[in-house]
């Protein structure tokens, strides 16, 4: 309704002014404001990202020249190597696990502090507190030293320190995930802020309870939130490196268990030095996260609902 | 785009973007702070040396006004890791204490300098030949070798004696050592030894007991995976009758003193180099012993004195001079290897060797008598290992784990290994 009016009236604005700058002059502006981007963009990210793609092609163990050898990084990954299929399997468990416990997590925690009357602003702080610690390296080991053998999890109910158990240690570490929720309920708590509270009115009229409130109201206005929430967080959980790397100690184990994607990634090109097969291994993340997403972006249509879809 | 007219201004704007960028990122090694030669200095190592290297590195700095040291220390592993980022990076500190496994492939990568131009200032006359040429690849002296060590079976002291086993003996065999840890286990209730099946080295020793080696003189696999089965099946049957560490503790593992049952009072003893253990002083209140390792089962011995760590210096560093005398100045110099003692090793400078070693005290004087004990019945050092073996080390402590957590059976793993080997080795 509102939004309707502010872009003719820019519109109008601008019509108005009868002497503009040429064309040209007003691009040279922009691209010298844009340059520290541009340059930074080419520089630190596309030079990077081609030159990758050129070593996925090569033999290449950081010191000495690359060589070429065609595919033969992509189809010894695919057939010979079994520890990369392991890494791929813990990956996908991982992602299964961790984002659908973390957006429903946040959702709760988001439903909470909406109805929440007074202390809102302390929760929401203290609930967002975590995702901001959470980048760093030092709460990844605080977490270790929580879940080892002898830790604090360990003394309360004895389960003999999680992270040295195979069958434990990747929960270990979709729980840390799990537990930076901050981000996706802001957001959550953001998108549950604009709607409409006629709408639990009129649900309220109707005779709906809350949890067809919930179910008939909250999940179809949210699911634009919802699907924007799932595609971030599954980006982000393909990619997780950090938690898995300081539960682990660096080296995945147990026994393989939290050798996630990334990690292993790191092992061939880091501590293996061969950097053109952790190419060829970061070519192929790149590519399943695409193919990921759209296929995201396919199912969104039966399940998002946009508002302004009725106003047409 | 832009027409021909703003061209000028987005070169401009380039060239002092680019310009901001340069200034940010200063170059390495260039002189700051008062107009000193900044030298980055890194090893890897425990408290103890960090503590003593400090103290040597300030004496180098009154004596060298001019000059100032960046130090930095971590556990083995770690240090590994950032060390191949930053070599790889064309980044690597100035002097940096490197392993018998690097050596090989940072030469040969162009990452160190060859010091044998570097004659002036860094003297190497009072080495061994024969020890000295462990650091040489390909006619270049790129690293030079700072002191000798050799494995041992460390124990505590108290609790070994206190259960009435018998104590280690020197020519002790593989067997014996399992019947030890057996009764260590039953009369004390803690695992007589860490799992060894995990450690490259301890396998090693027992190789080489058996007339094998890790690797052949054309840098090719020297062993079978029935070698590799018949050790991994031995340490296992000893970790599932609880007699060594448990898998969840020996998968901790990481090469520091702190994360080893020893040190974290869960086991009576373990296998590790001789001076690092020092480490255990000060947190096995107890107090410990070095004993010779296993041998073979006709008493062939298995280890071996090795150079236990080099120095090298970048060969990127902006300051070749001063980073020479540094590691000169760790070699050579009386008053450091007082400072340093036996921290890495015993020294390799014949003559500090011949007038510390009176001097020596406390556990400088256990690790230079735990040598002199082998002193003669050791066989020769085996050649520097091929660079594959940097990234090989971690996967044997890795496929152990499958073996450790019941996941594989030792023929298996074995066999995995050295399908692993044989691909890391060829390339």
């Amino acid at each position: 309704m509102t939004t309707t009016a502010i872009p003719t009236a820019t519109k109008g604005a601008g019509a108005a002014t009868p002497k503009r700058r040429p064309r040209r002059e007003r691009e040279g502006a922009a691209w010298v404001f844009l340059s520290p981007w541009v340059l930074g963009a080419s520089v630190l990210t596309l030079l990077p990202m081609a030159v990758s793609l050129y070593l996925s092609f090569t033999d290449y163990n950081l010191f000495d020249p690359p060589h070429w050898v065609g595919l033969r990084n992509y189809t010894q990954m695919f057939t010979e190597d079994p520890r990369y299929w392991r890494s791929v399997v813990t990956t996908v468990t991982y992602v299964v696990i961790a984002v659908p416990l973390q957006l429903a997590l946040a959702l709760v925690v988001a439903l909470a502090l909406k109805s929440m009357k007074r202390g809102k602003a302390f929760y929401r702080s203290a609930f967002y507190a975590p995702s901001l610690l959470g980048a760093s390296m030092s709460i990844a080991l605080v977490w270790r030293a929580v879940f080892n053998d002898g830790g604090t999890v360990d003394n309360l109910f004895g389960t003999g320190g999680w992270v040295n158990k195979p069958g434990w240690a990747l929960l270990a570490v979709a729980l840390l995930t799990v537990w930076q929720f901050g981000a996706p309920m802001v957001i959550f708590l953001a998108g549950l802020q604009q709607i409409p509270a006629e709408l639990y009115e009129a649900a309220a009229v109707d005779g709906a309870g809350r949890w067809r409130q919930f179910l008939s109201v909250t999940v179809p206005m949210l699911s634009p939130v919802l699907f924007f929430n799932l595609v971030l967080q599954t980006i982000q959980a393909f990619q997780v490196f950090t938690p898995a790397f300081a539960v682990s100690a660096g080296k995945g184990g147990p026994a393989d268990s939290t050798l996630v994607y990334t990690m292993y990634l790191y092992d061939r090109g880091f501590v293996a030095s061969h950097m053109g097969y952790a190419s060829a291994m970061a070519w192929v993340l790149l590519l399943v996260i695409g193919v990921v997403t759209a296929v995201l972006f396919r199912t969104s249509r039966s399940w998002v609902f946009y508002a302004s879809e009725g106003d047409r | 785009m832009p027409g021909h007219r703003t061209k000028g201004f987005c070169a401009s704007a380039v060239a002092l973007a680019l310009c901001a960028l340069a200034a940010g990122c200063g170059g390495s090694g260039e002189s700051v702070g008062g107009g000193k030669v900044v030298l980055r200095y890194t090893w890897w190592g425990n408290p103890d040396r960090a503590e003593r290297t400090e103290q040597a590195v300030a004496l180098f700095e009154k004596q060298h006004p001019n000059i100032s040291v960046q130090t930095s220390f971590s556990g083995y592993d770690a240090y590994k890791q950032k060390l191949a980022v930053q070599a790889s990076g064309g980044d690597a500190p100035d002097v940096m204490q490197l392993d018998y496994r690097q050596i090989d492939q940072y030469a040969s990568g162009g990452v160190l300098l060859d010091l044998a131009k570097q004659k002036a200032v860094l003297r190497t006359s009072e080495i061994d030949p024969g020890l000295l040429a462990t650091g040489r690849v390909d006619g270049g002296q790129y690293a030079i070798p700072q002191g000798r060590g050799t494995e041992t079976v460390v124990y505590d002291v108290k609790a070994w004696r206190g259960s009435g086993v018998p104590l280690p003996r020197a020519g002790w065999t593989w067997s014996r050592w399992a019947d030890s840890v057996r009764e260590l286990k039953k009369r004390t209730g803690k695992p007589g030894a860490t799992d060894p099946g995990q450690s490259e080295d301890a396998f090693e020793v027992w190789l080489r007991g058996r007339g094998k080696a890790l690797y052949t003189k054309s840098g090719g696999l020297g062993f079978t995976a029935a070698d590799l089965t018949k050790w991994w099946t031995f340490t296992d049957e000893l970790r599932r009758e609880g007699v060594v560490s448990p898998a969840e503790q020996t998968t901790q593992l990481d090469g520091s003193v702190e994360n080893t049952p020893l040190g974290r009072g869960k086991a009576v003893s373990d296998t590790n180099w001789d001076a690092p253990s020092s480490g255990y002083l000060a947190i096995v209140p107890t107090g410990i012993a070095l004993a010779p390792m296993p041998s073979g089962p006709d008493g062939t011995p298995g280890q071996y004195f090795k150079p236990s760590m080099f120095l090298g210096v970048s060969a990127h560093t902006g300051h070749a001079e001063e980073a020479a005398r540094l590691v000169d100045f760790l070699l050579n110099d009386d008053d450091a290897a007082r400072i340093l003692g036996a921290t890495r090793g015993i020294p390799v400078n014949e003559t500090i060797r011949k007038e510390t070693a009176p001097l020596l005290k406390d556990f400088d004087r256990t690790v230079a008598d735990y040598q002199a004990s082998l002193e003669g019945r050791l066989k020769d050092p085996p050649q520097a290992p091929p660079s594959g073996d940097n990234a090989l080390q971690s996967t044997f402590q890795r496929d152990y784990d499958q073996v450790s957590y019941e996941r594989m059976s030792p023929r298996e793993a074995a066999e995995n290994y050295v399908t692993e080997a044989k691909v890391e080795l060829r390339s």
